[in-house]
């Protein structure tokens, strides 16, 4: 027996010893193997939607969107809240003050548009050899989303890295800033291949994807950008001849849940009520479906706006309409967008609803300029009828639509020197707002003037605005008295990226960070 | 194989009823050097007839036979075997055991002679941990031994604790490894401190080796309580107590922060009659208890130990809802089957409820809501006195079917009367979000242990552990502002299961000659582990369709995440030696050597092999050494050795691998399922390694009297582990990197352990204390540019974070502005503008503070005179820092401690410490908040009663103790939060208080009874 149990012993034991390398092996569950997922129809589809889904989140993200940090510069919009010191890095932005290089919004808008940019890499890369039916337009897709996100960085941040091709390890992480040049050249390479693949909107198998219209007004805004008008007028007038593009009739109807996806649409991020979001299962920082930011910006309640009549909800206070832009509607006599973008204190009160700053923390409410917001508001009907109704807004961001593309196409017919088409396009917002046609005889700087105001007026609260007064030159004048300084034309570069880039110091730091 | 040991136990049964024969009775003194000692144990030899013997020595014995041999014994004195001779008074005197002083001690795969031991080992054993109050072992062990430091994550009932041995050195997992009755464990959380027989902790490289990839933050070895010499004996022991809140902690009250907020320019804050303490309304006292009951003994060639351990306690926050209750059963058998073949079981079986409060939050914990809320908000209205503003709140803000948040008999909780935000009464928050663990587990290990030759064994163990960890925390509806809200039923809950098996074979071989001594060990084992997930799902119903928290009932939305959590898994195969060879106990030497290949790194670096040495020489027994030295023994050693760690990492670090989940939620974009890539490849991850030395003196003397240790240690961790890879990818990269091995920490320090007993006067008394000092330090950091840190830990509305992770730095120091004072005319606090460009910015953020102890201490101090039993033991640290961080900058109209008032600046010319009330949020990210966190705790004060034998004798019982017992009662600290033992959940932020759950004191009545 002892001899027995002793050789079972040892057979079982040498047994182990013998499979241990089967043994020490687990294959990780759950996901599959980048080798051999390009390969398949399916699987590029799912890596696109990816992609969509990143834009999504970087532009949405619970206090640290890219929509924010856009907007917060401008002089159409505050950052309000809660109260002064109600998300710094917020106030910050809105105030220019005390940017800090660690500010979080920042970093997490940058951090999101590389990731944007890597899965993005990472399509274009796989199926440079590869024979699927769906490669040229999933490539082209992929070519937008990057050319849009370093579009968008190179705008905010000025000379950053331009990385093309996904990190193999560690040893790719550091990467030297190029300048926007360099970056423009990029762009427009991605663009030109975007616009030749790329379904024409009418064809589009899901309305949310982005068509060679959306491509060929970006190419037209870089090139605005780059003050190369003549260049760009070609694609503006690609994309307003093409009749699949146009306003909406109604100018309370662009931002509506009607008209999502509808036909002044060309980049469009999409949200849903229906993903069932609680306090227990909210995403923070992560991905949601639903719009939180609908809920950030409502009208602060806790007695300070009574919403009654409104047909809104209350929200966490963020993001007002400036005084200044109130007054540049009532001047513009243009009370139909007026009143499609915000809601005087007075009108309020006449709608049944009240506005108490007793409530609100030291008895003043902080940013809050005598109107609240009503585009993009937290309205009743967008989000989930049963359910929490606060985590759960469906309303979409436009994040480029059509009127901007008439605006820009006005700009760049009357820096080209055809201030009769510059009117034409200038008066297509106009009139669906309800205004007359401008002057015949306004040209040059003062129509350009014109084009400005008009634009300030139709893409209020959109993040339009700071980086046009800045390419401009207009930033110091239009934000005098603001705390704003040549410096603030570019954000920090996150101190994150020079502390772990091999290849930045702190001397690439963007100038007076 | 057959079931021996329970047919042995009925033998038992049988023995204890059947051997009440006819004959006399004897009595007698048991005695050494004429001092009378109390509890020797007499026993006629191959009977369970036996007693112990009173204060005075005395014993008496009935039916004992003529010609009956006793045997008398005592802990510390040679068992003397007395014929009686038809005598019927026997005195009887022992002589002290020298060799009791070298004890044995458990090692790995093993056990050794304390004398021959060359490396650094602690012990502790069930003496020392009899009476703690603490229902956990990893408390117990808090103070007991050098170059351990224990803390608490939480001083709520049931919480585990982090257990750093010779410091911080992984930045991933530091936990040490348990080892309990041979057996690896995931956590020992199960084991009630009454089961366990002895604890020791393997401190230096050379020790713990031959525990290879896993020993790197040390290994505790825990030996479970055995059946020790023959009949049987029953031990119960008990415990009643009360806990409550022992803090000097005092915050401002209504008028103070009236003023306070008025003086920051907030007027509307006035008084309006209410001044609530929310520390006295937070914490209540609360009741524990503890039974534990076991019968051990030795029949018929089976030893066994079976035990059942309950413990019942309730929170000093919200009482039953932060609670825990534990059951554990055990049962321990060992038996020689043959004169070759030795066969043992354990096996334990757990049940754990635990419930808690959110804690360790800084926006949104109830002891941060404590600290922060205004004093002017009542806990509860009176009746009728709910403001109507109150009243109407939820429907004003659109949803008119959430309730007011009332108490369980329909008091209404106090709204916020000033503060805002996520602020929220903390009484009434404990009710709402509650907690609930159920944690199940089932642990055996069976060992065969066969003597194949003379000196040569062999043994074949397997053990098996099975947990099953369930979490449910439900929200209940409430509407006090837009951020503190929840306005449908919302649950959450999640279960998983661990699952290891460890086979273990080894051989051990023992050889002698000519004083030549050697120990050789050779073996191999497998293991298995693995953590399916069986639920994950979370829900929310609409307050008019909720009947029940069930997921199941209709109704419930649910998000369930089960399907999309990967099983951990993990494996592990390991070769191991070891040689141990002494020349007469005088020169000592070890070598050990294992290799382990392990699931978790890329097939390159799959295998790593550790290797140690250690020697020591016994000086004592030189010729040189006369014998009447007053210095009894003495011992140099010295220890080289590496471990590694493969902390928790997942595996397939190595691949690029693409998911269509992300923590488990579906990648979705409007319906559409997408996918992304995981992160970047590292293929170069390797074992975390730690290289020690260590070189220590072990000393007895005063006729062995006075025992001394000494050790200095180095330790080096290289390749530091850290999962979370965003730490070293740069935003720009897109996606984070895999696992990497961030850089070196160094450890060094120096221990000492040294204890006086004397026990030779009715007067016994024994004293002991212990101390370390630890110097941990960053020497390396990989991956990243030079003079750049790592960000750790995060706080509210700091950007920046409050812990770095920086070369020539303590590992997560706090990070924050330098200050200079407040302005005496403006009342600012003065930042320092360490980097000189007349700015002050984030980059003049710097070194403000380290959590890491400079000096830990403990010891004890126990006195017996005749049947009165007295204990003190004490515990502190010296030299680390707290940050508090449960201040919310955004947050204005906030409570604060009241030294924020007291010391405020509040006119010009005035010399204060801290800033005008206007300026006081510019103050959350400065060195202002870190406070020193040296401390010392008397953990236990205890008086003890043994029932005289003569008494005893009456009440049917072989010993009967009762005590009373103050544990962490008394505290001195300079800190002014809570409580200074500050542990934390997170590597990143140890000493981080965020509204810390403070330790209970507790007034303990315990009992023990032996019969």
């Amino acid at each position: 027996m002892k001899k027995n149990i002793f050789l079972t012993a040892l057979v079982l034991f040498l047994g182990f010893m013998a499979c241990s390398d089967d043994f020490t092996t687990n294959e990780p569950e759950n996901v599959e193997d980048l080798e051999t997922f390009f390969q398949t129809e399916d699987n590029v589809e799912a890596a696109i939607i990816g992609i969509y889904d990143l834009m999504h989140l970087n532009y949405s993200r619970d206090w640290h969107s890219a929509f924010l940090v856009k907007l917060l510069p401008g002089d159409d919009a505050n950052a309000a809240g809660g109260n002064s010191s109600d998300q710094p890095q917020l106030q910050d932005i809105d105030d220019y003050a005390n940017i800090s290089t660690a500010n979080g919004s920042i970093e997490s808008v940058w951090n999101n548009f590389y990731t944007t940019i890597a899965l993005s890499n990472l399509v274009i890369e796989s199926l440079n050899e590869s024979t699927l039916s769906n490669k040229d337009r999933a490539i082209a897709e992929a070519k937008f989303i990057r050319a849009w996100c370093y579009f968008e960085l190179t705008t905010m941040f000025g000379d950053v890295p331009l990385r093309l091709t996904l990190p193999q390890g560690a040893a790719d992480f550091g990467l030297a800033k190029s300048t926007r040049a360099e970056i423009y050249v990029q762009v427009e390479s991605d663009l030109t291949d975007a616009i030749a693949s790329l379904p024409a909107k009418s064809a589009l198998a899901d309305e949310f994807r982005f068509s060679k219209g959306a491509a060929e007004a970006l190419m037209g805004k870089v090139l605005v950008f780059q003050e190369r008008y003549s260049e760009s007028i070609p694609f503006f007038e690609s994309v307003i001849g093409n009749p699949s593009h146009d306003l909406e009739t109604n100018v309370a109807d662009v931002w509506s849940i009607d008209s999502e996806f509808g036909v002044e649409s060309l980049v469009e991020l999409g949200f849903v009520s229906t993903s069932g979001r609680d306090w227990g299962n909210i995403a923070w920082g992560g991905r949601n479906e639903s719009n939180l930011h609908i809920q950030l910006m409502g009208p602060r309640g806790d007695g300070i706006f009574d919403v009654t009549g409104t047909g809104l909800l209350n929200g966490w206070g963020f993001n007002l309409p400036t005084a200044k832009l109130a007054n540049a509607f009532d001047a513009a006599g243009d009370t139909n967008r007026k009143a499609a973008t915000l809601l005087t204190e007075a009108e309020l009160i006449a709608a049944g609803g009240n506005v108490d700053p007793t409530s609100a923390t030291g008895g003043v409410i902080w940013d809050y300029e005598g109107a609240i917001r009503i585009k993009y508001a937290s309205r009743a009907e967008e989000t989930a009828s049963d359910g929490v109704r606060e985590l759960n807004y469906s309303t979409n961001f436009r994040v480029f639509r059509y009127a901007e593309v008439l605006l820009l196409a006005a700009e760049a017919y009357n820096k080209a020197g055809q201030d009769g088409n510059a009117r034409t396009q200038l008066n297509k917002t106009r009139n669906r707002a309800g205004l007359a046609d401008v002057s015949t005889s306004l040209s040059g700087n003062d129509l350009f003037d014109a084009i400005v105001e008009e634009k300030f007026l139709e893409l209020a609260h959109e993040g339009q605005r700071f980086w046009d007064l800045v390419r401009w030159g207009r930033a110091a004048t239009e934000l005098a008295g603001t705390g704003y300084a040549p410096k603030n034309d570019l954000f920090p570069i996150p101190i994150t990226e020079i502390d772990k880039n091999a290849e930045l110091t702190v001397a690439d730091q963007n100038p007076g960070y | 194989m057959k079931i021996i040991p329970l047919k042995k136990l009925f033998f038992l049964i049988a023995f204890l009823y059947g051997s009440f024969l006819q004959a006399q009775t004897i009595t007698g003194k048991v005695t050494s050097a004429d001092v009378p000692l109390l509890g020797a144990t007499v026993i006629v030899k191959g009977t369970n007839n036996g007693s112990s013997t009173d204060f005075d020595g005395n014993y008496t014995l009935k039916n004992v036979a003529s010609d009956a041999i006793l045997v008398v014994s005592y802990v510390g004195y040679i068992t003397k075997e007395v014929p009686v001779d038809g005598k019927s008074v026997l005195n009887i005197s022992l002589e002290e055991d020298e060799s009791a002083l070298d004890e044995v001690i458990v090692v790995g795969y093993g056990a050794k002679k304390k004398s021959l031991v060359t490396g650094a080992i602690s012990s502790v054993n069930a003496e020392d941990i009899k009476s703690v109050s603490n229902q956990r072992v990893e408390q117990a062990l808090q103070g007991r031994t050098s170059g351990v430091t224990v803390s608490s994550s939480s001083g709520s009932p049931g919480s585990g604790a982090r257990i750093r041995i010779r410091g911080t050195g992984s930045s991933g997992s530091s936990e040490p490894l348990f080892i309990v009755d041979g057996m690896k464990v995931s956590n020992i959380d199960n084991i009630p401190p009454s089961d366990i027989e002895n604890l020791e902790v393997l401190k230096d490289a050379a020790s713990a080796a031959i525990y290879g990839t896993e020993g790197a933050n040390g290994v505790i070895i825990i030996t479970t309580k055995r059946g020790k010499g023959k009949g049987v004996k029953v031990n119960f022991s008990s415990q009643i107590g009360l806990q409550f809140l022992q803090s000097d902690i005092e915050l401002m009250n209504a008028s103070q922060f009236v003023t306070y907020m008025n003086e920051a320019g907030i007027t509307s804050v006035v008084n309006n009659g209410v001044d609530t303490n929310w520390i006295d309304a937070v914490f209540d006292t609360a009741f524990m208890q503890r039974y534990d009951v076991s019968l051990s003994g030795e029949a018929a060639g089976v030893s066994y130990y079976a035990s059942v351990a309950h413990t019942d306690q309730d929170g000093i926050v919200s009482q039953e809802n932060s609670s825990f209750k534990r059951t554990a059963l055990r049962i321990n058998l060992k038996s020689d089957v043959t004169k070759w073949f030795e066969v043992g079981v354990s096996a334990t079986t757990s049940f754990i409820k635990r419930r808690g409060v959110q804690e360790n939050n800084d926006t949104r914990g109830v002891i941060q809501n404590a600290l922060v809320l205004d004093p002017l908000t009542p806990v509860k209205y009176g009746v009728g006195e709910v403001p109507a503003e109150v009243f109407n709140r939820a429907t004003n803000n659109g949803f008119p079917d959430v309730p007011l948040l009332t108490t369980s008999y329909g008091a209404v909780y106090g709204y916020p009367t000033y503060s805002t935000g996520e602020t929220l009464n903390p009484v009434a928050l404990a009710d709402v979000n509650r907690t609930l663990n159920n944690n199940n587990q089932f642990l055996s290990t069976i060992y065969g242990k066969f003597k194949i030759l003379e000196g040569l064994t062999f043994t074949s163990r397997f053990g098996y552990e099975y947990g099953d960890f369930s979490n449910e925390n439900t929200i209940t509806p409430y509407f006090v502002a837009s951020e503190a809200q929840n306005t449908a039923y919302t649950m959450s809950e999640s279960r998983v299961r661990t699952k290891r098996w460890l086979w273990e074979n080894f051989a051990s071989y023992t050889k002698s000659f000519d004083n030549h001594n050697f120990a050789v060990l050779a073996g191999y084992s497998a293991e298995d582990f693995e953590v399916p997930t069986v639920s994950s799902r979370t829900g929310s119903i609409a307050i008019s369709d909720f009947t029940g928290f069930d997921l199941n009932l209709p109704g419930y939305n649910v998000d369930d995440r089960t399907e999309n959590i990967v099983t951990f898994r993990d494996n592990l195969v390991s070769m191991y030696g070891r040689l141990s060879y002494d020349y007469s106990g005088k020169y000592l030497f070890e070598a050990s050597v294992r290799r382990d290949r392990s699931d978790k790194f890329p097939t390159a670096n799959k295998a790593g092999t550790f290797s140690a040495f250690s020697g020591g020489w016994v000086l004592s027994k030189e010729d040189f050494w006369g014998d009447d030295s007053s210095i009894n023994y003495f011992k140099i050693r010295g220890s080289w050795g590496q471990n590694g760690n493969k902390s928790n990492l997942s595996g397939n670090s190595d691949l690029i691998s693409i998911t269509r989940n992300i923590n488990g939620l579906p990648i979705d974009y409007l319906g559409q399922g997408g996918a992304q890539i995981t992160g970047f490849a590292n293929t170069n991850l390797v074992w975390e390694t730690s290289t020690q030395t260590n070189f220590g003196i072990d000393l007895r003397a005063l006729k062995n009297k006075l025992r001394f240790s000494v050790d200095y240690f180095k330790k080096t961790t290289e390749d530091l582990i850290v999962s979370d890879g965003s730490l070293i990818t740069p935003g720009s990269a897109g996606f984070t990197s895999n696992e990497f091995n961030a850089g070196t920490i160094v450890n060094k320090g120096l221990e000492f352990e040294v204890g006086y007993a004397n026990n030779d006067n009715e007067f016994k008394y024994q004293i002991n204390a212990n101390l370390s000092t630890i110097d941990n330090e960053v020497t390396e950091i990989l991956f990243l540019p030079e003079g750049t840190s790592i960000r750790g830990a995060g706080a509210p509305q700091n950007d920046d974070g409050i812990t770095r992770f920086t070369e020539g730095l303590p590992a997560w120091y706090f990070f924050g502005y330098q200050t200079n004072g407040v302005d005496p005319t403006t009342g600012e606090l003065q930042r320092v503008d360490t980097d000189g460009d007349g700015n002050i910015t984030n980059a003049d953020k710097t070194f403000i503070g380290s959590p890491h102890p400079d000096v830990l201490f403990g010891g004890n101090i126990a006195i017996q005179y005749k049947a009165f039993d007295f204990n003190l033991q004490y515990q502190g640290s010296l030299g680390n820092d707290i940050f508090t961080s449960y201040n919310q900058p955004s947050r204005p109209i906030t409570n604060k401690p009241v030294h924020y008032f007291d010391e405020r600046w509040q006119n010009p010319g005035d010399n204060a410490t801290f800033p005008s009330a206007a300026t006081i949020t510019d103050a959350y990210d400065t060195d202002l908040m870190v406070e020193d966190g040296s401390y010392m705790r008397i953990k236990q004060i205890q008086f003890g009663y043994t029932l005289p034998q003569s008494m005893a004798k009456k009440l049917h019982v072989n010993n009967l103790r009762l005590y009373l017992s103050l544990d962490d009662y008394f505290t001195f600290t300079k800190f002014r939060g809570l409580d200074p033992e500050i542990g934390n959940f997170g590597f990143n932020d140890i000493g981080v208080d965020r509204g810390y759950y403070p330790t209970a004191a507790r007034m303990i009545f315990g009992l023990a009874l032996d019969f």
